[in-house]
């Protein structure tokens, strides 16, 4: 059996995953706690990678991070190249995930007493002291939810890896493109069995996350 | 809080440098129908040249979109000639290594589960014959040779209720295979399943579905996509084309 998706597709969503986390809380918070012109608009916005066919949102991204695309052609003149890349997949779980980050997140934070926070004002702590330990543990559940559901969706992610990454055998072949292209092939069995592994090795990973999780908080 | 985070995001950062090895090959980019006949011709062209070839294989339409995009083929076999000639009217491809390089059929397919083997389209009415899965007639080009074949007998009204659009034809096969369709109208060089019976229909009922391959310009290894093309066009794919169904240059 080829390894190779697997180490791949692990590599893949855990860099999406962290990604995610680092521009989805920020955006989260500002959504749950501030005020600023079009932050309706943003709020409903950031949904939209859900709605969108995954190959179309995918055709976007490809316009954008491709060779001829504006984003694509800036990092190629650093000799990065994005499209039909692993960064292309990393990128392409990124904006699967991202809107389910973002949603648990904003209501982990919607939950949070501002009288908290308040009082922690009085005491004289900093916006960022407060953030750190009074908002996110007290918000700490909902986002270890929207991590969990970013990740799934990171990993299984299809149809946007295969428009922007392609489906290159040991290079841009994640997991699901694998299993697709046994099928593909008419190799079930081959097929079955990558399924049960990407099954269970998330559902390994899930349950070492939700020990992890409830150490602390 | 801070640290505990700081703590995992180095972890996930270490995980993510799982760094895997590289090695420059040549990249071929072909239609699904070509799945199971490049499966046995690729590794042959491996053994003789010495080299490494990464076969992609996808749907016509989205492998055109991505190589205009920049996704690195060395040489694209697409399942229409039409695309090829877009392809080399943006120069996206070299044009003077275009090269016909089959001619798909189409077979009428029966689920063996649905109990009826049909043999000519005009059965296709049979109340029997609840769902017929086809490629989707509008970009699938083996969907646009069924809906020509079944106008052309006259059925394409009565039958259209039944008609169900795969986004491909393997998915149309697929639908199919699984007996979720009785009947459908697939390609030959993916019909050799055990889950169904197919008769070939005549070529002359649709427009033929030439298939056409061309080296891409940004290839930095033409010589091998050209090399790959010969193969496959020369004394040891053909054979194999054949034997999938294909009908080959110059017998058709």
């Amino acid at each position: 059996m080829d390894l190779f998706p697997i180490a791949l597709s692990a590599r893949v969503s855990i860099t999406a995953t962290a990604l995610t986390l680092l521009t989805g809380i920020p955006l989260a918070w500002a959504l749950a706690r501030r005020d600023f012109p079009g932050r309706r608009l943003l709020d409903a916005l950031v949904v939209s990678p859900l709605v969108l066919p995954p190959t179309v949102l995918g055709y976007y991204l490809l316009v954008l991070i491709g060779t001829r695309g504006p984003i694509g052609r800036v990092f190629e003149a650093l000799s990065v190249s994005l499209a039909f890349t692993w960064r292309a997949a990393v990128i392409a779980a990124w904006l699967g995930s991202i809107p389910l980050l973002i949603k648990a997140a904003q209501a982990g934070f919607d939950g949070v007493d501002v009288r908290l926070e308040q009082a922690a004002r009085t005491l004289g702590r900093s916006e960022w002291s407060i953030f750190w330990s009074v908002t996110l543990p007290l918000a700490w559940r909902s986002i270890t939810a929207g991590v969990v559901l970013a990740f799934c969706r990171a990993f299984g992610d299809f149809g946007i890896t295969l428009m922007v990454a392609g489906s290159i055998p040991g290079k841009t072949q994640t997991l699901p493109l694998a299993i697709y292209d046994h099928v593909q092939a008419n190799e079930m069995p081959q097929a079955n069995l990558l399924s049960l592994v990407a099954v269970i090795a998330v559902v390994v990973l899930l349950l070492g996350v939700s020990r992890l999780a409830r150490l602390r908080y | 809080m801070l640290r505990r985070l700081v703590i995992l995001a180095a972890l996930l950062g270490s995980l993510s440098l799982l760094v895997s090895a590289q090695v420059a090959e040549v990249a071929v980019f072909g239609a699904s129908d070509l799945a199971l006949a490049f499966k046995e011709i690729v590794p042959k062209f491996e053994r003789a040249l010495g080299v490494k070839v990464t076969l992609v294989l996808g749907s016509t339409g989205t492998l055109a979109k991505q190589i205009e995009h920049g996704a690195p083929a060395d040489v694209f076999f697409a399942a229409d000639r039409t695309f090829i000639e877009e392809l080399a009217v943006k120069g996206v491809v070299i044009p003077e290594t275009r090269a016909l390089y089959a001619q798909g059929r189409l077979v009428l397919a029966t689920a063996r589960s649905a109990g009826a083997k049909l043999t000519e389209l005009r059965q296709l009415t049979d109340a029997r014959i609840r769902h017929i899965a086809i490629a989707n007639p509008a970009h699938a080009p083996y969907g646009r040779a069924a809906e020509q074949a079944l106008r052309a007998v006259g059925v394409w009204d009565p039958v259209r209720a039944k008609l169900v659009y795969g986004e491909n034809i393997r998915q149309a096969l697929q639908f199919v295979e699984s007996g979720a369709a009785e009947a459908g109208l697939i390609a030959l060089s993916l019909a050799n399943v055990p889950a169904i019976d197919y008769v070939v229909i005549d070529r002359t009922l649709h427009a033929p579905l030439n298939q056409s391959v061309a080296v891409v310009r940004r290839s930095r290894r033409p010589e091998l996509g050209l090399a790959f093309i010969q193969f496959v066009n020369g004394a040891e794919g053909r054979p194999i084309m054949k034997r999938f169904g294909f009908l080959l240059p110059g017998e058709f």
